[in-house]
């Protein structure tokens, strides 16, 4: 019984397409939170400069896209902005640009959290032993700014993979989409089809997630001291 | 000695915090292998001193001359200045990301691009002589606050300073830790070291220094060798400030009561 | 399959449309063949209509259609590109834009006719009943006091609650959850789209199809955006022109039968040339 229901993964190209929609899910997750992580780290850095208006505008933004639920984002973005202005976007940018939308607000409020928790006599102490400038950013700002925001940047890589499924919403076929399509198919002969297609897509998410959320275990020990 | 050059010579030294006036033209000289020492009320001006003198803050007129150079011209390669200036500071200001020996290595080897294994050689005696060698793979976090301050010193003195600069550094240790950190300090004296001392332990800066400034709201008020200052100070100001530091006994039976 | 939680009748809208005159200023038409593809909003996961198989082709009722159209409109089947749409956004992507045209098991309805632009039907759907094989129910006269399974909110579920209130209903969320009640004999019969129980019963052989026909006849038919008479047009001549090779049957037979197997009449499913009967 259990080779038969197995069956549904050695049928045709079914185990080839899961990973292809796992290759769509890590693209689209892989390219926002690069985007999210530079733009985050502009939004992050106007939010810790002395200009009201900037820190305003920075704020609003963060406040606006957090509270504002992902498919209304992507509802919009995709179909709205086409319907009401003709600005007809593709649906895989769509998905991009809202996960980058919301990754660069949640970006932006780890790089402010690090930045401000930075004591400002580390620049003077540097400066005291006759670093330049770009030397103490590179040996003492960005390497302890770094190790505050890596734990919150892995948080949220794992965080975009698995809101991806949401894109299902604008018609991208990702991978649980691609799982669907298998058990439809696959379910009208073999029951068992959607519980081990199911099983396999949470594998595959815990063997995604799994070891980044353990990597950024060990770098959080190894920082520890 | 008066005819030789002085590593520091500062001449009418004024800055000002937005408008509010903090050093009204100081003046003064560090001779070589002499220690000063800097005292007087909180708010005087003598940590805005220090912080002028390795240009962590502007001025706005006057000079300094390091080995008489000028360094206050406006084209001054500071990154190149400090390296001939140590500083140690009242916070614990060590790297927390570096072992000991990866702070006290970072500006030998990256601002003043020397041999590492010349460096760590030099490191690690400077590390015995304050009694640490031992603590040199440890993180800053897994160190008492008086050893803290010996790291930074010995940060410091790695570089090979013409001067050092000391801005309260035990003010904020535990009273139990301000006595290895000042013993370092006296060590650094009896081997000749050019120091300029900002302090409040006054049984101290009589103990170390060549010379006590007094400094009060902006202005050097006395200068004068330790013993001279602290028993026949001249100005008010002076005798002022030295009596917050002594304290009439209260027990009745053993002191009579001569004053009303 | 078809989840229909949508309110059903017969639509005078479609008369309407047929007599929309034909905006001749759109150039719908010369925009796709300019483009050199069509794009059509197709389902993904609902066998036999519209479904990616194991190779990942499209296949299906509604796909094989698409492709006829695609080689008549373009010269070549393949000049297709498939949009992957979900049963609630088939409205949303032609008012967006993103799809030429929705095959998509779509079913007419006035509400929805108001949104889209519907073309002449291809297929046809009505209630359907299944029960077992040795118990069969061949008359809504006798469910009378006996369980009736339906899905909560579609087509079955309305049209029994106001038509024949003597049924007790037994309802359920899931599409599975109900075929499976039915297989415990929960109840007597499940009622649902009839499309669907032709499918399921072909896979579960000791249940049959007792009432193949109940309720409103509605239409499946295309869709495209409101106003796209040019390429509606082009479509409703295109239906006509494919009824007389009767192209639909072929349609059935190539899509719908191996799932639905013999027991089926092809006329209760397949609507030829655009009339409805």
């Amino acid at each position: 019984m259990l080779d038969s229901a197995l069956n549904v993964f050695r049928q045709g190209r079914n185990l080839a397409r899961l990973m292809e929609g796992l290759w769509v899910t890590l693209e689209i997750s892989a390219v926002s939170v690069l985007l999210s992580m530079l733009l985050g780290i502009v939004v992050g850095l106007l939010m810790t400069t002395r200009k009201p208006l900037w820190r305003a505008a920075a704020r609003l933004y963060l406040e606006l896209v957090r509270f504002v639920p992902i498919l209304v984002l992507l509802y919009i973005f995709y179909y709205t902005l086409s319907r009401n202005w003709g600005i007809n976007l593709e649906a895989k940018i769509v998905a991009v640009l809202v996960f980058t939308l919301w990754g660069t607000a949640e970006m932006a409020d780890l790089v402010r959290g690090a930045a401000t928790s930075l004591p400002a006599h580390q620049r003077e102490s540097g400066r005291a032993i006759g670093l330049t400038e770009s030397q103490i950013n590179r040996y003492v700002i960005i390497p302890q700014a770094v190790r505050r925001l890596i734990p919150g940047v892995i948080n949220l890589t794992t965080r975009m993979i698995k809101t991806t499924p949401f894109v299902f919403f604008i018609n991208v076929p990702e991978l649980t989409k691609v799982g669907q399509q298998i058990v439809e198919v696959a379910g009208m002969k073999n029951y068992m089809a959607s519980f081990w297609v199911y099983a396999f897509i949470f594998f595959i998410y815990f063997a995604v997630c799994y070891p980044i959320s353990r990597f950024s275990g060990f770098l959080e020990k190894k920082w520890e001291n | 000695m008066s005819t030789a050059q002085p590593v520091l010579r500062i001449r009418d030294l004024h800055k000002k915090y937005d408008r509010l006036e903090v050093l009204h033209g100081i003046s003064l000289d560090v001779p070589r292998g002499r220690v000063l020492v800097v005292i007087g009320p909180s708010g005087c001006g003598k940590s805005t001193l220090l912080r002028c003198i390795n240009g962590l803050e502007a001025i706005e007129s006057g000079d300094i001359e390091l080995n008489g150079e000028s360094i206050s011209s406006g084209k001054t390669r500071w990154n190149l200045v400090r390296q001939k200036i140590g500083m140690v500071f009242q916070s614990y200001d060590l790297f927390p990301h570096m072992t000991v020996m990866g702070n006290i290595l970072l500006g030998p080897l990256k601002a003043q691009g020397r041999d590492r294994r010349e460096v760590t050689r030099e490191a690690e005696q400077l590390l015995d002589r304050v009694g640490l060698l031992d603590r040199k793979d440890s993180y800053p976090r897994q160190l008492s606050g008086g050893q803290k301050q010996r790291v930074a010193i010995v940060r410091a003195l790695c570089m090979n300073p013409e001067i050092m600069l000391f801005d309260e550094v035990t003010a904020s240790l535990d009273p139990e830790m301000v006595r290895e950190v000042l013993d370092v300090m006296l060590g650094l004296a009896e081997r000749g070291m050019t120091m300029l001392i900002v302090t409040h332990e006054m049984a101290f800066a009589r103990a170390v220094a060549d010379k006590i400034i007094f400094m009060d709201q902006g202005v050097i008020v006395e200068s004068a060798p330790p013993n001279v200052f602290f028993e026949n100070p001249v100005s008010d100001r002076a005798r002022r400030f030295l009596n917050i530091f002594q304290f009439d006994g209260v027990k009745k039976e053993e002191q009579p009561h001569v004053e009303s | 399959m078809l989840k229909a939680k949508i309110f059903r009748v017969l639509v005078p809208a479609l008369a309407l449309m047929f007599l929309a005159a034909p905006a001749l200023a759109a150039g719908e038409l010369a925009k796709i063949k300019e483009a050199g593809k069509i794009r059509i909003g197709v389902f993904s996961d609902k066998p036999p209509f519209g479904y990616v198989d194991e190779n990942g082709d499209h296949r299906g009722y509604d796909v094989y259609l698409a492709r006829r159209l695609a080689q008549d409109l373009l010269g070549d089947e393949n000049k297709i590109e498939f949009v992957l749409v979900e049963a609630a956004s088939r409205m949303e992507v032609l008012e967006s834009n993103k799809v030429d045209l929705i095959l998509a098991n779509f079913t007419v309805t006035p509400e929805r006719a108001q949104r889209v632009d519907f073309a002449k039907p291809y297929m046809k759907v009505a209630l359907g009943v299944v029960s077992p094989a040795n118990a069969p129910v061949t008359d809504v006269a006798q469910l009378r006091g006996q369980k009736l399974i339906v899905n909560k909110g579609t087509t079955a579920d309305i049209y029994f609650a106001e038509k024949h209130p003597e049924v007790n209903l037994l309802k359920y969320d899931q599409n599975t959850e109900a075929f499976n009640a039915l297989r415990d004999g929960r109840g007597a019969a499940l009622a649902h789209d009839n499309t669907l129980i032709f499918a399921w019963i072909n896979e579960n052989p000791g249940f049959v199809s007792g009432i193949s026909f109940l309720g409103n006849l509605d239409s499946i038919a295309p869709a495209v955006k409101k106003g796209n008479t040019e390429l509606l047009d082009w479509l409703n001549e295109e239906i006509v022109r494919l009824g007389q090779e009767n192209f639909f049957h072929k349609n059935y037979d190539a899509t719908l039968k191996p799932i639905y197997g013999d027991t089926v009449d092809p006329e209760t499913v397949v609507v030829e040339g655009g009339v409805l009967e």
